[in-house]
Parts: C-alpha cells; structure tokens; sequence
C-alpha cells in the first residue's frame, strides 16, 4: 500500500518533482510531432499530404520537393536489410537456447548483443572503407554473374557496381539490427515451458522438431515483435547508411545504384538548405520519419506486451 | 530413404544453419573490431590527443579539441538527461506504481529510447539553432539528453521495482515519510542498478552522431564556449571520413578506435556489475 503523501509537504514537493520529470517524455513527443507540424507548415501548404508522398522530384533549384525518392530507400533499405537479418538473428536465438552447451549460452548472448553497442558512426565508416570495396570488387560482380543472369533478378542487379548503393546500405543495416532481433527471439524462446518441449522429446521429436512446432509457434508473438523492433530501427538509422548510400534523390530498380534515405537526407542536407522551403520540406521529411517509426515502433511494443500476458499467464 | 532418416538429416541441416548464424554473427562483430583496431592503432600516437587540427596537408594535427568538446557535451548532457531519468523513473515505480499513467509512460519511454535520434537533432534545431542563428555545444548537450531521459527513466524503474516492498512497508512501519523512505532506504538498496544503467546511457549517447550534426555542428579549433559551435569526436569521425585525405581517414580511424573502446569497455563493465550484484 502507498502512504498518503498528502500530509507532509516535502513528500508532496518530492511527488510532484517526480511526476514532472516523468511526464516530461509525454511533453517531449508531443512537443517533437508539435515542432515538427509547425516548422513545416509552409511545405505542408504548398505540397500538401499526398502529393508530398508521391512525388518523386527532390529539386532544390526549382525548389520541387517530394519525399517518393526518400521514402522509395528507406523502405527498400529497411525490407532487404530485414530479409537478410531475421533468419540470420532467428538462427542465432536457436542456437544460444537449443544448441549451445551451458557455459557458452551467456557468453555468446552478450557477443552478439556487443554489435548493438558499437555506435553507427563506426558501422558507417567500416561500411565505407572496408565493406564498399569488397561488394564493389567480388560479392556485386559475382551477384551479377548468378542471380542477375536469371530472367526476373537481373533488373535488380543492373549496372556497374560501385559498393556506394542500395545493397550495401541493406548489408549494414542488417548486421545493425541482428542483435535485437536476436536478443528479443532468444528472450521469447527461453520462455517456453520445458514441460511442453518434454513432451515432444517424449513422443520421439528431434530437436529441430520441437524448435520449428514447439518452440517458435509458442513464441511466435515475441519472436514477430523483435522483427518489427528492428523495423523501427532500420527506418531511423542515419549514420550507418549515410556513408554508402550516395545520397541520390532517385527511385531505381537496381540495389546497385546510390539512392537516398530519409535520414540520408536529413543528416546531409539539413545544415545547406538554403531557402525556406527547402528547410521546411526537410522539417516535412522529418516529421514522416517520426510518425513512421513512431508508428512502427508502437506496433512492435503491442506484440511484446502481448507475448508477455500470455507467457506470465 | 526412410522417413525416419530424412528426419534426421533435416534436423541435422537446421541445427548446422544455426549454428552457422551464430558463427555469422561473431564473424561480423569480430571483422568490425579488428578492422578498427588494425586501422586505429597506428595513428594512435600521443599528438593525436594533445594536439589541435592542423590546415589540411600539415602533418602532426590531433583531435585534441573533439575530446575536450565531446567530454563537455556529454558531462552536460548527464547533468541535464540523468536527475531527470532518475526522478521520472522514481514516479513510475513508486507514487504511480500499479497505475494506469505509469504503464502509459513506460510504454511511451521504450518507444522514444528507439525513436531516430536524427529526429532529436531536427526538433533541437528548430528549438535552439534556428532562433538565434548560430549553432552551439548547449544544443548539442540538450539534443543527448533528451535521448538519455527514456532510457535513464526505465532503468530506474526497473532497479526500483526489484527492491522489496518489505522494506519499505519496515521504514514506514518507523514513521517515515515516503520521500525519506525513497531517498534513503529505496535509493540505497536500487544505487548499483541505477549507477549501472547512467553508465550504460552514458556509452549510448557518447556514439551519437546524427543529433550532434545540427545542433553542437563542429569546429575546428579548441573551444570551451558551449554558445558557440563545438567539435566531436562522432562529428570529426564524419568530417574526416567523408573529406579526401588520407591522413582524415587515419584520424578518424584512431577516433573511432578510442570511441568504440570506450563504449564496449563501459558495456561490457556494465553487464559484469548487473550480472553479479543482480544475477540477471
């Protein structure tokens, strides 16, 4: 039970302390999405919702502004990066709770979460000196040799690999946001009941057939919140892309070509917008970025609080 | 073949799959750190700490300004992010424990702690920056503080919440009125967890770039003036990155060597105090 802290005015003084501080994280996202809406009003007005969305020019010249392109490599970063990342991390969760042996369990989680630790400035530059030139010189061109020579494949893989492009970027991306994924799957999968694995030993199951019917379909909620976790993640990362993503406002077929992300944009452009509207229309950038990873972010925490009712049941 | 071997041969392969992420995953961790340490260490010299950029071209330039500027911008952003996440935290696990509005705000916290920091940078921008034309080290302090609050908040939170009721329902048993049952029985019994988690919001802030980028922007001189732009480490490691001259690129090597040592050191140390005082 909770004393009443009407009686004493210092406690009520501390109450309200605490309470102010906590509820400056509600001031703080409505102040953010409030900011954001006014400092870009005058694109808001001018491009309007929609048109924004889809128009695909970025001309700073003829001060055109869509966020097509920009959304266009974000979502294309975000996808690929996810389709390399989750089977990987998936398979990373398998092997800490079923394969590991018990002294390497701990060990091993805490590697794995050590990649999440590095900051992105150090993914971003790594992925520029070290990791451009060897997708530029044997991992593209060989992509072009298999899969690009298929009929439905090749107008992913046209033109000349320079490392500065899309798949890169997906790359980095994907190593980025393998230990949340990871960390959240091996939490999710720690959580089924021996007695339910048991079970299915004792009906003669091999362990990856208690993994694949046991295990993933009880954690599935959890397992499925770490994926779209990362989601938010990968929309929002900024500086691991920035370096080799090229920052070219267009919307191309090939992973091979540069292209710009929203954040891309943001980090690169902000700080040289040299006309209202051209800031305005970032500010606009900006706010499509918050709502959809805001969004994105609150989807993923509805499936984690979920998986955490059923399993405390 | 036999349905019972196919069994086995498909467990084999799945397992082997896994284990084999598991490898993909050790294999990247340990290319990324290699990589820095083998192109950092050999600009790691002690001019490189002491001494200030030189004019491109020049020999013998440090980054001893972006120490000094990302030192100052983060003990501030501390100052400001950490009393803040604490008490905010104190709410939650205490006064509004078992509430609706602590549930809300605990949500909302998770969802900001992965909220793009670039967006932070925006909204301190149009704040600070945009208003009085220049940039500045106030800014750039604020901007981190703001993504320290969420992720102070619901570490203290979580520490408070593991201290048992029992020992406060024994201080108030004593008379004592809840704010001294916080400050000096809860706060005590919660003290390594909640030291533990500002170290651990420390490491994650001291690696933010993209927040610095328009709020503290950079400078190539040594400045103490926190109304006036202010260099980084994380700013300098993009400059020099970017810019087309090797010895940039060996500095921002050695940086990036420095700064990753520094946040894995004080992770690692982290999770071995979590680890032993809380078994978690």
């Amino acid at each position: 039970m909770t004393p009443s802290t009407k009686k004493n005015p210092i406690d009520l003084l501390f109450a309200v302390l605490t309470a102010v501080s906590s509820l400056s994280i509600i001031l703080l996202i409505a102040g953010i999405l409030v900011v954001l809406v006014f400092e870009s009003s005058l694109a808001i007005h001018k491009f309007g919702v929609f048109k924004f969305i889809f128009t695909i020019d970025w001309d700073p010249v003829r001060k055109i502004f869509g966020a097509a392109s920009t959304l266009y490599g974000t979502m294309v970063t975000t996808v690929l990066s996810m389709l390399i990342a989750i089977p990987v991390a998936v398979g990373i969760a398998v092997f800490i709770t079923e394969i590991a042996p018990d002294f390497l369990k701990g060990p091993i989680g805490v590697t794995i979460e050590l990649l999440a630790a590095i900051p992105s400035i150090i993914y971003g530059m790594w992925g520029l000196f070290t990791l451009a030139p060897i997708m530029a010189n044997y991992i593209e061109p060989a992509l072009q040799a298999t899969l690009g020579k298929l009929p439905l494949f090749s107008i992913l893989f046209k033109g000349t690999p320079m490392g500065i492009d899309l798949l890169t970027a997906s790359v980095i991306l994907s190593i980025m946001i393998i230990p949340f994924t990871a960390s959240i799957s091996r939490d999710a999968f720690n959580l089924t009941p021996e007695v339910v694995k048991e079970s299915a030993y004792a009906l003669g199951a091999t362990k990856w057939e208690v993994v694949k019917n046991v295990v993933i379909p009880y954690s599935k909620l959890g397992v499925f919140g770490g994926c779209v976790l990362s989601m938010g993640r990968a929309i929002g990362e900024t500086m691991a892309v920035a370096f080799v993503l090229g920052n070219n406002h267009q919307i191309t077929s090939s992973l091979l070509n540069a292209a710009a992300t929203i954040t891309v944009s943001l980090a690169n452009e902000f700080t040289e917008a040299d006309s209202d509207i051209y800031l305005s229309s970032l500010f606009y950038l900006a706010l499509v970025l918050f709502v959809l990873s805001f969004i994105t972010l609150f989807i993923a925490k509805l499936f984690l609080i979920r998986a955490e009712r059923k399993y405390s049941r | 073949m036999t349905h019972e071997t196919k069994r086995k041969i498909e467990g084999f392969v799945a397992l082997f799959l896994s284990t084999l992420a598991a490898f993909i995953g050790l294999f990247w961790l340990i290319f990324i750190l290699g990589d820095v340490l083998i192109n950092g260490i050999g600009a790691l010299h002690l001019n490189f700490f002491l001494n200030d950029p030189t004019p491109a071209g020049v020999a013998g330039g440090g980054l001893r300004n972006a120490f000094v500027g990302q030192l100052m911008i983060t003990a501030f952003a501390t100052l400001i992010g950490v009393p803040i996440g604490v008490l905010g935290g104190t709410f939650l696990a205490e006064y509004a424990r078992g509430k609706k509005l602590s549930q809300i705000i605990s949500i909302l916290s998770d969802i900001m702690v992965s909220v793009p920091s670039i967006i932070v940078g925006t909204f301190i921008y149009a704040l600070m920056i945009k208003p009085f034309g220049h940039f500045s080290g106030w800014a750039g302090a604020t901007a981190l503080a703001i993504i320290m609050i969420p992720v102070v908040l619901r570490t203290t939170e979580d520490m408070l919440s593991l201290v048992p009721w029992t020992l406060r329902e024994a201080a108030f048993a004593l008379g004592a009125p809840y704010y001294k049952v916080i400050i000096q029985v809860v706060y005590r019994g919660a003290a390594t967890g909640i030291f533990t988690g500002i170290l651990l919001s420390i490491a994650r802030v001291a690696g933010e770039t993209a927040p610095l980028l328009f709020t503290s922007f950079n400078n190539n001189f040594f400045s103490m003036n926190m109304n006036g732009p202010m260099p980084s480490l994380t700013v300098s490691i993009f400059q020099y990155a970017m810019g087309p001259y090797d010895d940039w690129h060996a500095q921002a090597w050695a940086a990036s060597l420095v700064i990753t040592l520094f946040i894995l050191l004080i992770t690692i140390g982290g999770r071995l105090i979590l680890k032993w005082r809380y078994k978690l």
